[in-house]
């Protein structure tokens, strides 16, 4: 067994279902597999696909089902490595310095894999205080999302969400290569801080830019593909209780048909549960009957999301949407 | 010596043979795949076992693909993959069935059941028997025929536009056209190089139940031999001795697609002289010609040697008509089922330019595959430097088809000969692997000495 599996040493597929049917996520085969073998194998697991098909939630679900923590990273353009990883609380350090509490010495390395340079710097370091603790130790420094998995401490190890990778800039994503390969990460002024047990790692990516080699060698791969017919419903079912089951089959009929159109952005299941409890706050008691031009076209919004797109739904889309819905709710009900 | 302990040793380099060869196949195909990925893919068998499909398609699907687009690639080549794995395992377990050997040689069972780690398994070798007996029958195991279903190409992938010209030709051909019978004349005009013919013979000798095979880099060390050495130096073994593949007599059944393409493809004299000498020199070997239906013609040549096409014309056998090699097959099933087996390397002459039913090809091939020993295809088309097994019927016959390689001349037969000598049947063999020199013609014809004598219609 891979080095940081030994947490799901006694995992097996029919458990990870288990974990994926209590948090209502309906996942193919392909997913479980892929996620039966990241946590298996220790490595982290790549998921991409539309916007809306359930990649960030597939993170939570994992974290909520072993009952560990969830630490996320947002990726944003910009982002860089401190805000990833950890910063120092330079306001505490200099009131410290100033003090006299605490000095300007690299620190020992408390609680990290500190190596000889770590410790070099405390008896001749440029700047160093007469006395007190080092001002580069764990109370003067905010651990950032990175730094959070690797010192996480407990049974089961957490669930690092890394999510929107490919908004990151390609800097950022050379410097994950460090964390995702050897689950560590180097801070001069501190040492080298090593994660006792893998967290879970699920990146996320919307493709909006292609991804390195490097950072995919590292990875498992799965793509997340728009639900079927049966799978979105079950989905709908499971998320949207409280919609009837016949209109819920409309529901997802419509998102089918729309995905056929060359929209600028295809609704994605997130935007399906949202079209749904729209659809379920608009009918009251219960309401069954079928689903109408101008009702989809009232609360289209909530699926459509591009004003090009919009215009596109004109009267004859709406007649196809309507037959959509008619042969949709057919197919649920034989 | 008989064994009942599986030879996980083997298993284990089949299996790592075939996740590489895999990972390449992906990659020449266009596929992205990382440099390091056989590792995790390997693991990631480990982790799920090799035993159920849709386990193993996601665990190398995790592992080998890194976006989407690489998915589709993924989809085509999986199901060959899958194939060789299982047919590789199952030979890794296969039977020893020294007791069914009839009439070959002690010294070639001897090679078979030496430190190659070669299986006994008395059920098995019951579970085989009882498989001929219901193919005899005409009947078939619903489970084979399962996993058969299960193995189909997808021979729509390939865009129309994107289809090569093999797939052209073979609209130029009828599915039913009309056979003819043989010109002495225009069948004569053989020059087959005896030495490649031997090569390729010695090559057949080896090829019969996949046993066992050299490693990549063709070294095969006698085991036996080093320990009884090693007896004198204190039971240091102070050199491994190599183990030469013993050469015996061999047994073959040769399936000869005399449909007009390949007729047009190959040097027919060529041709009928490496039957003729396969029949006078093979332990047991039977030819077939097939084009819209398969007769059997050991006989003719056995009849009258040296002069094969005067034998062929006056026994009145025709060539020259359509291609239905999965019709075919289903007859030879039907009424020779014994013509191969496990002992018997199957041979298949034919540029698989098939315009008959797909299911029946495929059918036709699963049975040909698990009945056989090993099948080594010989196409003609493939001399070209530019061949790709796209048509139709060659991409649903390939899966099943332990190697293929190009047949135009001595020099395919040579080749042949020196790839399955150095590699078996299981290793990286066939035309892709064939890198002798041979410039791309715009026409079509092969440089070199094969034998064409007219290069293919488009």
């Amino acid at each position: 067994m891979s080095e940081g599996a030994a947490a799901f040493a006694d995992l097996t597929e029919d458990d990870l279902r288990g974990v994926f049917e209590g948090a209502d996520y309906v996942a193919d085969e392909e997913l479980v597999t892929a996620v039966y073998l990241s946590l298996k194998l220790g490595k982290p697991l790549l998921v991409e696909g539309e916007p809306g098909s359930g990649k960030t939630e597939l993170g939570k679900v994992l974290a909520s089902g072993f009952e560990t923590d969830l630490v996320r990273l947002q990726c944003y353009e910009g982002l860089a490595a401190e805000h990833a990883l950890y910063e120092w609380n330079y306001t505490k350090q200099m009131l410290a310095v100033q003090s006299g509490e605490g000095n300007v010495a690299d620190s020992g390395g408390t609680g990290a894999d500190s190596d000889g340079d770590a410790e070099s710097g405390t008896d001749d370091g440029a700047g160093a205080g007469a006395g007190g603790e080092s001002v580069f130790s764990d109370e003067y420094i905010f651990e950032r999302p990175l730094l959070q998995a690797l010192t996480h401490e407990g049974p089961t190890p957490p669930v690092l969400l890394i999510d929107e990778v490919d908004r990151a800039d390609e800097e950022f994503e050379a410097f994950l290569l460090e964390v995702l390969s050897d689950f560590q990460a180097s801070i001069p002024e501190y040492g080298t801080v090593a994660a006792d047990q893998r967290p879970v790692v699920v990146i996320t990516s919307n493709r909006t830019r292609g991804l390195s080699d490097a950072l995919k060698r590292r990875c498992l791969y799965c793509y997340v593909e728009p639900p079927e017919f049966e799978a979105e419903l079950e989905i709908v079912r499971r998320k949207v209780p409280e919609l009837d089951a016949a209109v819920a089959a409309e529901v997802c009929g419509i998102v089918q048909e729309l995905r056929e159109e060359a929209f600028l952005k295809q609704p994605g299941v997130a935007e399906t549960l949202d079209w749904a409890r729209a659809v379920a706050t608009l009918r009251t008691n219960g309401d069954d009957s079928h689903l109408t031009a101008d009702e989809i076209k009232r609360s289209v919004g909530t699926l459509v999301k591009e004003a090009e797109d919009v215009q596109r739904i004109d009267a004859e889309l709406l007649e196809r949407l309507e037959t959509a819905a008619q042969e949709a709710r057919g197919r649920a009900e034989s | 010596m008989p064994t009942d302990t599986p030879d996980f040793g083997a298993a284990r380099d089949h299996v790592l043979r075939e996740v590489v060869r895999f990972a390449r196949k992906l990659r020449l195909a266009g596929a992205t795949v990382p440099a390091n990925a056989a590792l995790p893919a390997v693991e990631a068998l480990v982790e799920v076992g090799l035993s159920d499909r849709a386990r193993v398609r996601g665990a190398m699907h995790a592992t080998l693909v890194t976006g989407p687009r690489d998915s589709e690639t993924f989809d085509e080549l999986f199901p060959e993959f899958w194939y060789r794995l299982r047919t590789g395992l199952e030979a890794t377990a296969s039977v020893d069935d020294s007791e069914q050997w009839g009439d070959r040689g002690a010294d070639e069972r001897d090679g078979n059941t030496d430190v190659d780690g070669t299986l006994s398994d008395p059920s098995a070798a019951d579970a085989d028997d009882a498989a001929e007996i219901r193919d005899g029958e005409g009947g078939d195991d619903p489970e084979g025929e399962l996993e058969v279903r299960s193995r189909r190409i997808a021979d729509t992938a390939v865009p129309p536009d994107e289809i090569d010209g093999d797939e052209d030709r073979s609209s130029t051909f009828s599915a039913v056209g009309e056979s003819t019978t043989i010109d002495e004349e225009a069948a004569n005009s053989a020059r087959l190089d005896h030495g490649a013919l031997r090569d390729f013979e010695g090559a057949l000798a080896t090829l019969a139940g996949r046993r066992w095979s050299r490693s990549r880099d063709g070294a095969a060390v006698d085991v036996r031999g080093a320990l009884r050495e090693s007896l004198s130096t204190g039971g240091v073994a102070v050199k491994l001795p190599a183990r030469e593949r013993e050469r015996s007599a061999f047994s073959a059944t040769v399936l000869v697609d005399v449909s007009q393409s390949v007729l047009d493809a190959i040097d027919r004299g060529f041709l009928l002289s490496v039957l003729d000498a396969l029949v006078a020199d093979g332990r047991s070997v039977r030819v077939f010609f097939f084009d819209t239906d398969i007769r059997e013609v050991t006989d003719v040549f056995a009849r009258q040697r040296g002069d094969p096409a005067a034998a062929l014309e006056r026994s009145e056998v025709t060539w020259g008509g359509g291609t239905q090699i999965g019709a075919s097959l289903a007859t030879l099933r039907q009424r020779w089922p014994h013509a191969v087996d496990r002992q018997t390397a199957t041979v298949v002459v034919s540029d698989g330019l098939d315009v008959g039913e797909l299911d029946d090809l495929e059918s036709g091939m699963a049975w040909l595959a698990r009945r056989s020993g090993a099948v080594v295809w010989l196409n003609p088309l493939a001399a070209s430097p530019r061949y790709e097994p796209t048509c139709r019927g060659m991409a649903a016959a390939l899966p099943y088809v332990d190697a293929l390689f190009a047949f135009g001349g001595n020099d395919d037969l040579r080749d042949v000969a020196r790839q399955l000598d150095r590699f078996g049947p299981g290793g990286p063999v066939g035309y892709e692997h064939d890198f002798r020199d041979r410039a791309p013609v715009d026409d079509g014809s092969e440089a070199g000495d094969s034998g064409r004598t007219e290069a293919p219609r488009s």
